[in-house]
């Protein structure tokens, strides 16, 4: 019969003492264990100011939106939202940018809505450009419509469109995995 | 898609390692939603709704995910709502996380904000995961 009664006569003292271990450090102060065979460094450091990157290992199917600048070199189905979007070498965009200033050397597949839009030469533009002020380099390969109609469009919508709260973000995703998964 | 195929790599080599291509960076004012695939590294100081599948993730202080991460290491320093698939896990204290890390080798800091279950799966679940389980109530 003992076994089943385990240590609940004497719960007032066993108890304040385990708590009062955790909560002394110990002297030596080990060090954390570790998952993996890396320091734990602060992540967040690197950069805390940069603006965003999204490299070519990277392919996202979706929506991006910025207040920062983006530099895109990976693969991005969907539209874009930036302040200063630059799309690298051999990027694809397959969806609309919008941004202030757009730098386009990679391919878009879509449109471009900005007030600067700059193609340079190993540009592959697919699609409409919406601007104010374009620059076009020898090479870039155009295969569309450009017009100066940045703004004075009807919509007339900021480039930076602004955020929906967190929740209607969230709620909308089209990833039904996202709801409910405890 | 999911499956962490190079069985060699897979949880006990550090995974920078095998990470030859430049890291991605989702800065703080970076919101995605979407699906997210990425052969390297990624650190999320914005928002991201959707699923990622990465070699390596990091969540900075400050960041935010909501949905599924599949990856091979796992470091989260900021918000979580939702699943982690990953042989090694860590958990920063500045962590606040809601959901379920399944895990071959976890660190959890002192501090850190976690509601959820962290089952510990073998080396094998994780190479084969080729399609996320269903989630349960």
């Amino acid at each position: 019969m003992t076994i089943f009664n385990r240590n609940d006569n004497k719960p007032a003292d066993s108890k304040p003492s385990a708590i009062d271990a955790l909560q002394t450090p110990k002297p030596a102060d080990q060090p954390r264990p570790q998952a993996t065979a890396q320091p734990l460094s602060p992540p967040a450091k690197t950069g805390a100011s940069m603006a965003s990157v999204i490299s070519k290992a990277l392919k996202i199917t979706g929506q991006l939106e910025s207040t920062e600048d983006i530099q895109i070199d990976g693969e991005i189905d969907g539209d874009v939202r930036g302040v200063g979007v630059k799309i690298g070498n051999n990027a694809k965009v397959k969806g609309t940018v919008y941004g202030d200033e757009v730098e386009l050397a990679g391919t878009i597949d879509g449109r471009i809505e900005a007030k600067k839009v700059i193609l340079t030469g190993t540009a592959r533009m697919s699609g409409d450009v919406s601007h104010q002020d374009i620059k076009i380099e020898s090479g870039a390969f155009i295969d569309g419509n450009l017009k100066p109609d940045f703004g004075k469009t009807t919509g007339s919508k900021p480039a930076v469109a602004p955020f929906k709260p967190v929740a209607a973000v969230a709620s909308s995703t089209p990833d039904k995995s996202a709801d409910a998964r405890h | 898609m999911f499956a962490l195929s190079r069985r060699s790599d897979a949880g006990i080599a550090p995974a920078r390692g095998g990470i030859d291509l430049p890291p991605s960076y989702f800065g703080a004012g970076l919101r995605v939603r979407g699906v997210l695939e990425i052969e390297g590294e990624l650190t999320i100081q914005g928002f991201v709704a959707g699923r990622i599948a990465a070699l390596k993730l990091i969540i900075a202080a400050g960041g935010r995910v909501e949905g599924d991460i599949v990856a091979r290491e796992v470091v989260i320093a900021g918000n979580l709502n939702g699943r982690v698939f990953a042989p090694s896990v860590t958990v920063e204290e500045s962590a606040h996380i809601e959901g379920r890390i399944f895990h071959n080798a976890i660190t959890v800091a002192r501090g850190a904000h976690f509601d959820g279950r962290m089952p510990w799966r073998p080396i094998v679940f994780f190479e084969t995961l080729d399609q996320l389980p269903e989630t349960q109530p």
